[in-house]
């Protein structure tokens, strides 16, 4: 046997790959029984996948979830599936679907509704689909000093330097009347119209009566009987926005709410971890095309991403998040993220700063791995299409069956399969880590900020549920 | 004697007059004059210049902006270590990507070396860290807490009071149903100072909170610096991991060694093996074939870096100002030449030549994008992948689309000028050329062109002037590499480096600005029939 024992875990992997060699060897030496079982464990998938692209272009937006690609490129996890990938970052959301779309990415770290909503033709239209989720939460919502020195007079238990959480937005709507009293109204921002962002303040809105506005044919803006008026802003100019004064409050993902506590420019109310307990958040998508086109190359990125995303959850026996430190640091480099390490590190490494005295230990804020969080789940695919009826950026009523069959063609649970069972038998991932699931729909929750249940079966029932958005025929269900 | 006169003939063409007194007086022409002019052309302007610094080392820190302090001089000058750092760390790996055998490993060891070295340092640098956040907390603790204690007694007793005065004002209120109008309305006085009274507190609340979030806002340099050092420290460790990395285990050499053995095995497991499935095996030896071609000719995908974007920036320049010359300058001779045409052009440049970049660059955009729908295989594209230099700097729509808008704002200036050169040609050189019978093209180059030829070029410096303002501008709105992508994504990255390196751009843009000007101008001059050198 070649392999020598070398103490350091940096070089377990590479013990790994040795012993992989010195058993192949063996193989060829003796042509003997243990060998061939061993043959039969798979070792059809302990070949290097023949990629129909070797080196690769991904877009991502500079957000701390955009982190499983930085990392499996830092890390080497792309280029051990032989992959030279560069990783280039977009100014907003519709320059990087543009880009994908066009061909000048091969696939880019996208919003949860972006796949859904340019293939069924909301916005720019084109057949996207996504085989990874690269994280649940990590987005809040902060509002400006003045608006929240208003919600604590609304409120007095805010005014504390330790406020009890969660914050609903019972404290904003006087705010919010008041404005509208003088003809105006509460002016706030977030990132895309389909983004979680979008769905995520509208639901915290009007989980407390705030009306965030319909959409319509007629109406792209979302500002039909909009008590509280959003508008778009990219996630790097959010703090600049808050501080012109232009909206006094946005929903948006890391560093964006840290960095608007560090210039003490606003404070983060609530986090969509509050919300919507681990709500999926960011997905990896290319272009059916470009998927049909190289079956191996998306089933190999999928592997060095799940790689990644194990890699960013990694703990210590005591259940403390290992890697984040140095995962900060990668993060903090200027062509990635780019802010500064300290920043990052507030609300990676386990922890929430609402305000410099009121820091709440939040280790599920991001989570890249665990809870079966980068499995692509029809049940997400189907909130996100509830949400975008609920708000009429669906303008049709559509029976139960659609939503199901729309989720198939985007979410591709039988590409993260092979990925997964592929790094199975190269011993990268137990099998317990694979979602135990037939129908790739996880079961009902009820950890919403207003307790509301949701089952992605029953779509339409859901929409139905809510008292601020649009309803739908109960005919519709197909029970 | 001559070599002096040659010499300061070369100054006067480079323009660069301030150093002609230098040359005369180093000659011993009359000092006394000589020492005059370089006071007033050397002297001055560095007095000027170092009286600027000094303006802004002791203004800047004054004021403070949500984005951080307005760096110092010196912080800007750590930026522009920053950026270099990082191109660095950069050119290293895409060198060590591609180093071999003895090599490799003697810089591997090197590595090795150095993380222990920095491991050391950065322990040390932790600990001053943690000793200057420890200090500063006690002190901002000692300053804070006073006005905090004012703040929060206040609060308290404010709300106290207000709640006596409702408890009292609501029991009075209660006996009101029997009494008179007269006391009701007493009572609705009453109310009415009540809520005078609680906004009075409420004011004198806020001035207090104003001072406890004032007291919250006291900087302290030594974390600061700490924090800076340590973050240089771990910047460099987190390299060398990589570094490493690249170097050691996931180096090209070993896995390609790894994928030739493992060739090999297949190789006379599929020669020799009288049972198994063949065809698995053969594939096999494909698939791993097309690994080591593919690996072999792998490189380091490096991300960007500035001095690189600075070249593609000129490149870009360079590329719509060409453009621009080659649109300008015949349409330019053929106003000068025609007053119909003349006649016929002057709308055009006086609706289009006040058109911003801005609004140029996302129409351009779309009309190339629409060119070229697969930029991946576009033969067009595909021409620049083969060119020598050109091709490390990845010619796409984005690069062609910041070119061609630096070409339709810069082209004006040169067209201008060259019609007015042309318009100017001595009549008597025209008369003698139709004696002569010269035909168009003698006549366009031996006498128009030659004639226009300084004002030509004053023109084509304007709009080179013109084509680098614009290019930044350009750049940062298509998000095409160079400068103007570095300073968009300092500006989204909001660290509290990027204001400085910021600062680092308008030196870097200036001085490339004042070297492209210069250069324009000894051409200018060349080509001058007043200066002494022949036109060529």
């Amino acid at each position: 046997m070649a392999t020598t024992e070398r103490p350091t875990t940096n070089h377990l992997k590479n013990m790994k790959s040795q012993s992989n060699h010195s058993r192949l060897s063996l193989l060829s030496a003796i042509f003997t029984a243990p060998a061939l079982l061993w043959l039969a464990a798979g070792s059809a998938h302990a070949e290097k996948l023949a990629v129909e692209k070797d080196s690769l272009k991904l877009g991502f937006i500079k957000l701390t979830d955009c982190a499983p690609l930085v990392i499996a490129k830092e890390k080497g996890f792309f280029e051990d599936e032989g992959l030279q990938v560069e990783v280039i970052a977009q100014s907003n959301w519709k320059v990087l679907l543009d880009n994908v779309i066009t061909g000048n990415l091969d696939g880019a770290h996208m919003l949860s509704g972006q796949p859904i909503a340019a293939t069924i033709g909301i916005g720019t239209e084109a057949h996207i689909v996504t085989p990874y989720t690269l994280d649940l939460n990590g987005n809040a919502i902060t509002v400006s000093n003045s608006i929240w020195e208003q919600m604590q007079q609304n409120e007095p238990d805010l005014d504390s330097d330790t406020p009890p959480h969660p914050i609903s937005a019972a404290a904003l709507k006087p705010i919010a009347e008041d404005l509208l009293a003088d003809g105006e109204k509460l002016q706030m921002g977030m990132v895309f119209p389909v983004s979680t962002h979008n769905y995520e303040i509208r639901y915290w809105l009007a989980a407390s009566g705030i009306h965030p506005g319909f959409y319509s044919k007629t109406d792209v803006a979302g500002r039909t009987d909009a008590e509280v008026e959003l508008s778009v802003t990219p996630p790097p100019q959010m703090p600049a926005t808050l501080e012109a004064g232009t909206i006094s409050g946005y929903c948006v993902g890391e560093p964006w709410n840290q960095q608007a506590v560090t210039k003490g420019i606003g404070v983060p109310v609530v986090t969509n971890y509050e919300i919507w307990k681990n709500s999926p958040e960011k997905v990896f998508g290319v272009t059916r095309k470009w998927a049909d086109e190289n079956p191996n190359t998306i089933i190999a990125v999928t592997k060095a991403l799940i790689r990644s995303g194990k890699w960013l959850d990694e703990t210590d026996a005591a259940g403390k998040l290992v890697n984040r430190e140095e995962a900060c640091r990668i993060l903090s480099q200027p062509n990635y993220v780019g802010a500064d390490f300290e920043v990052i590190k507030n609300s990676m490494t386990g922890t929430f700063v609402f305000q410099k005295t009121d820091v709440l230990d939040m280790p599920d804020f991001n989570v890249f791995f665990k809870h079966d969080c980068s499995y692509p789940w029809y049940s997400d695919g189907v909130w996100f299409l509830t949400q975008m009826r609920r708000w009429g950026q669906i303008t049709e009523a559509k029976p139960a069956s659609w939503y199901a069959e729309t989720v198939k063609k985007i979410y591709l649970p039988e590409v993260y399969r092979k990925a997964a069972a592929s790094l199975i038998s190269e011993g990268y991932m137990t099998e317990d880590e694979l979602p135990k699931t037939d129908d790739s729909y996880k079961v009902t929750t009820a950890d919403f900020i207003d307790g509301n249940p949701y089952d992605g079966h029953k779509p339409i029932e859901y929409i139905n549920s809510f008292e601020i958005g649009i309803k739908d025929d109960a005919a519709l269900s197909g029970e | 004697m001559s070599a002096k006169y040659t010499i300061l003939k070369g100054i006067d063409i480079a323009g660069l007059n301030f150093l002609s007194p230098v040359v005369r007086l180093a000659t011993g022409e009359e000092p006394a004059k000589q020492m005059k002019e370089i006071g007033r052309l050397i002297v001055i302007p560095t007095l000027a210049f170092l009286a600027f610094f000094w303006l802004w080392a002791v203004v800047a820190p004054k004021h403070r902006t949500k984005s951080g302090e307005v760096p110092t001089p010196s912080v800007v000058w750590d930026a522009r270590a920053g950026i270099w750092r990082f191109h660095n760390y950069e050119t290293a790996k895409q060198d060590g990507f591609l180093l071999q055998g003895k090599e490799r490993e003697t810089e591997l060891a090197r590595a090795t070396a150095r993380i222990a070295e920095v491991g050391m340092l950065e322990k040390i640098a932790r600990e001053q860290l943690t000793a200057a956040r420890e200090a500063s907390t006690v002190k901002f603790d000692t300053t804070v807490a006073p006005a905090k204690n004012a703040y929060d007694t206040l609060r308290e007793i404010s709300r106290e009071s207000r709640k006596g005065r409702t408890a009292a004002l609501k029991a009075e209120a209660a006996t009101l149903n029997t009494a008179t109008e007269e006391a009701r309305l007493a009572f609705l006085q009453k109310l009415r100072d009540t809520e005078a009274r609680t906004e009075i507190d409420k004011l004198e609340l806020a001035k207090l909170k104003d001072r406890y979030e004032e007291a919250q806002e006291i900087t302290f340099p030594e974390v600061k610096d700490a924090t800076r050092a340590n973050t240089v420290l771990a910047e460099e460790k987190q390299f060398l991991v990589k570094y490493i990395d690249m170097l050691g285990k996931d180096s090209r050499e070993l896995k390609l060694a790894a994928a030739k053995t493992k060739l090999k095995e297949t190789r006379t497991s599929f020669l020799t093996a009288t049972e198994g499935d063949l065809y698995r095996l053969g594939s096999g030896i494909i698939k791993n074939e097309k690994f080591i071609k593919t690996t072999a000719s792998s490189k380091y995908a490096k991300p960007w870096t500035l001095p690189k974007q600075i070249v593609r920036s000129l490149l870009c320049v360079f590329a719509g100002f060409l453009l621009a010359s080659a649109i300008a300058i015949p349409i330019g001779i053929l106003c000068g030449l025609s007053a119909t045409f003349m006649a016929a052009m002057t709308p055009f440049i006086a609706l289009f030549k006040p058109v911003s970049p801005l609004v140029w660059l996302p129409i351009i955009m779309i009309i190339i994008g629409g060119f070229m729908p697969d930029p991946e295989n576009n033969a067009f594209l595909m021409f620049f992948d083969k060119v020598p230099f050109i091709k490390n700097y990845k010619i796409d729509p984005m690069f062609l689309s910041s070119a061609v808008t630096v070409a339709l704002c810069s082209l004006w200036a040169t067209l201008v000028n060259t019609a007015l050169g042309v318009g100017a040609v001595d009549k008597d050189h025209m008369n003698v050329a139709r004696v002569l019978r010269l035909g168009f093209w003698s006549r366009l180059f031996k006498i128009v062109i030659p004639t226009a030829l300084p004002l030509i070029f004053a023109g084509l410096r304007i709009s080179l002037g013109v084509g680098w303002m614009v290019l930044v501008a350009a750049e940062i709105l298509s998000t095409s590499e160079g400068i103007g992508k570095f300073v968009n994504d300092m500006y989204t990255n909001g660290s509290s480096e990027s204001f400085a390196q910021m600062f680092v751009v308008v030196f870097i843009v200036g001085i490339i600005g004042m070297l492209l000007d210069r250069i324009m101008v000894v051409f200018q001059r060349l080509v001058s029939f007043d200066s002494a050198v022949p036109a060529g």
